[in-house]
């Protein structure tokens, strides 16, 4: 899989094709990893979640709210409709880890940079495709490929990567100009107001010498309303650090709320 | 019902597997005693096939750091060192092994797995670029990330090599510092006795016995190491078996002239009275059971009549060497006027490294 990026991404589009299918609604409500965006005027946000807001049919805006503080990100989800039973979209976001990562640039405590090191002003611009099959009511996958682009203002001394889960493979990118990211989710209904989620992401960075980070996510909602959603689950992490690859388990918790603001 | 759905059932496997999967521990607890970690030479040379001395060797080597201010345990202010750093450092500590050309050596502070010293892998790099055939390694400070100063991975530890087969290497925990709180202690270090034996030609029952007690505890953790360190060695020798053992026992000995150095270690800004590992004054009497009970490689009496000349640690990059830490000991004869404190070799750690020859039993 680690050779081969270009076979792993069609074996992941195709999954998502059968001629089966049949068309739903462009809009959704709790639509995280899907191609539909949240409908018009709704407002979702959670604990983990990014927030998002349906600004129209085709256009949703997301941002992680908290992270925002110390780490301005902006996403916006685009649909371009449907073609037979696939729903394409676009997901373009931006973020400025700069401020976040000097100030885990410090001694003691909290320090996961070492303070030797000043991470210069940089940006990420993230460009995604997202393709969406509805198979049954109870069940639609997703596929995914993205570049992440990275900008800054200098050079990052390698001495100064955070070597941890999902960060890592994540802040890649900044020392390496881009990266690729793919990746499948599942999701579906159990029974009664139970829902699944699997979502799997692929991260390749072709200038690194630690090129390849995937992600596994498993997630169990109970969604009790249109307002109200809640789930547990895990993520499972391999990456190839630094030192080595390693594997890491980390449980998952969520609660997400979600409020129709315009009609 | 539910597992008629096959896509749940997916789901279900699918968590089970990655519940199932292996995943390293935060932080490496060590609660028991427990074997350690045995590394092989990449080119092993042929091992004398008699002997009727061998040269022991003890050196802190202070994770290839060299004289690198470092923060830790230096004024300084660096964290991460850079590939050539502890490349060029590794080779200083090398040339001077290579150049003493020990059968035997006790090594304290040895990164295998550390984000500090570029990730190299001391142990076999040493060994690499050494004579040594064979090692065993036990970690002191086994943490994936350690959240503070940007330190992250961590993997330091005591390590023993040798020109002949190790077949046993036991590690066994130490308790840990009682003067530090909870969070502290979970990411902090885990002190070890490091004990192997080795298949020495014509000896039946020999051990190497390594150690690094706790450096900056103030209250009684460093007595508590030093106590169960002598309790190993006296266990070997009620059982008929020869050792030679050591490490950086982090006080000095019984009589030495100075026992505080406290304000010439201290750092700018720094408060004399929260200074750690620099008061050795209530200290005098922890090494005399080690003195009273086996041969140390440099008697007492030598020592003290000339204390300079045995010093073996200096935390003061501008002046000389300070105070003696580290020692070696035997149940068996050493040669006589055999020791030597390499304090020329300066530039390789904060630490000297001492030798001495070994009376093998006939």
């Amino acid at each position: 899989m680690k050779k081969y990026p270009f076979l792993t991404v069609c074996i992941l589009l195709v999954a998502a094709i059968s001629p089966t299918g049949r068309s739903v609604a462009k809009t959704a409500q709790w639509s995280a990893g899907t191609a539909f965006p949240v409908q018009r005027g709704r407002f979702e946000f959670g604990l983990f979640q990014p927030a998002t807001y349906g600004l129209s049919e085709s256009l949703e805006l997301s941002t992680h709210l908290l992270p925002n503080i110390f780490m301005p990100n902006m996403g916006i989800k685009w649909s371009h409709g449907s073609t037979g039973p696939y729903h394409w979209a676009t997901r373009h976001s931006i973020y400025y880890p700069t401020r976040l990562l000097n100030l885990v640039a410090k001694e003691g405590i909290g320090g996961l940079i070492s303070p030797e090191f000043t991470m210069p002003d940089m940006i990420a611009v993230h460009n995604e495709l997202l393709v969406t099959r509805v198979w049954d009511p109870r069940f639609m996958t997703t596929a995914k490929l993205g570049i992440t682009l990275a900008l800054g203002s200098g050079d990052l001394d390698p001495r100064s990567t955070i070597d941890l889960p999902l960060i890592f493979p994540r802040l890649s990118v900044f020392y390496h100009t881009y990266s690729i990211r793919t990746g499948l989710n599942i999701q579906g209904r159990v029974f009664f107001r139970w829902h699944y989620q699997l979502n799997s992401d692929i991260f390749l960075i072709p200038e690194a010498e630690e090129d390849f980070a995937f992600d596994q996510t498993a997630f169990l909602l109970w969604r009790k309303n249109a307002r109200f959603q809640s789930g547990f689950g895990c993520k499972l992490t391999y990456a190839e650090y630094p030192f080595g690859t390693q594997w890491h388990l980390i449980p998952m918790l969520d609660t997400q709320w979600a409020f129709q603001i315009i009609k | 019902m539910v597992f008629k759905n096959y896509r749940f059932t997916l789901f279900v496997c699918m968590l089970l597997c990655m519940i199932c999967m292996h995943c390293e521990p935060w932080v490496e607890e060590f609660e028991e005693t427990e074997d350690a970690i045995l590394f092989t030479a990449s080119q092993r040379l042929a091992p004398p096939s008699s002997v009727s001395t061998m040269t022991v060797m003890d050196w802190n080597i202070r994770f290839g750091a060299g004289r690198i201010p470092w923060f830790g345990d230096s004024c300084g202010d660096r964290v991460i060192l850079t590939e050539e750093e502890v490349l060029s450092n590794l080779q200083l500590i090398a040339d001077k092994i290579n150049e003493i050309q020990p059968d035997i050596i006790l090594l304290n502070e040895v990164d295998i797995e550390s984000k500090r010293s570029a990730y190299i892998d001391e142990m076999q790099w040493l060994l690499d670029h050494t004579h040594f055939n064979y090692g065993a390694y036990a970690s002191v400070w086994h943490v994936q990330f350690i959240p503070s100063d940007g330190l992250g991975r961590m993997n330091m530890g005591n390590a023993i090599l040798s020109r002949w087969p190790i077949t046993e290497a036991i590690r066994i925990p130490l308790p840990p510092r009682g003067d530090q709180d909870e969070l502290t202690k979970y990411f902090y270090l885990r002190r070890n006795i490091l004990k192997v034996k080795i298949d020495l030609p014509n000896v039946s029952d020999f051990y190497v016995v390594g150690v690094h007690t706790s450096a900056f505890s103030r209250d009684e953790t460093r007595k508590k190491h030093i106590d169960l360190f002598k309790a190993e060695l006296d266990a070997l020798d009620e059982a008929g078996a020869w050792f030679v053992a050591g490490g950086d026992l982090n006080t000095v000995p019984p009589g030495a002239e100075r026992r505080y150095f406290c304000v010439e270690n201290l750092c700018p800004g720094e408060d004399p009275d929260e200074k750690e590992g620099c008061d050795f004054t209530k200290e005098e009497t922890w090494l005399q059971g080690l003195y009273d009970t086996y041969q140390s490689a440099l008697p007492l009496d030598e020592y003290l009549a000339n204390e300079e000349m045995y010093f073996t640690n200096t935390p003061d990059w501008g002046g000389y060497w300070q105070k003696k830490l580290d020692y070696l000991f035997t149940n068996n004869q050493w040669v006589a006027d055999s020791d030597s404190t390499h304090q020329e070799a300066v530039e390789c750690s904060d630490h000297a490294p001492i030798s001495v020859q070994w009376e093998v039993p006939q």
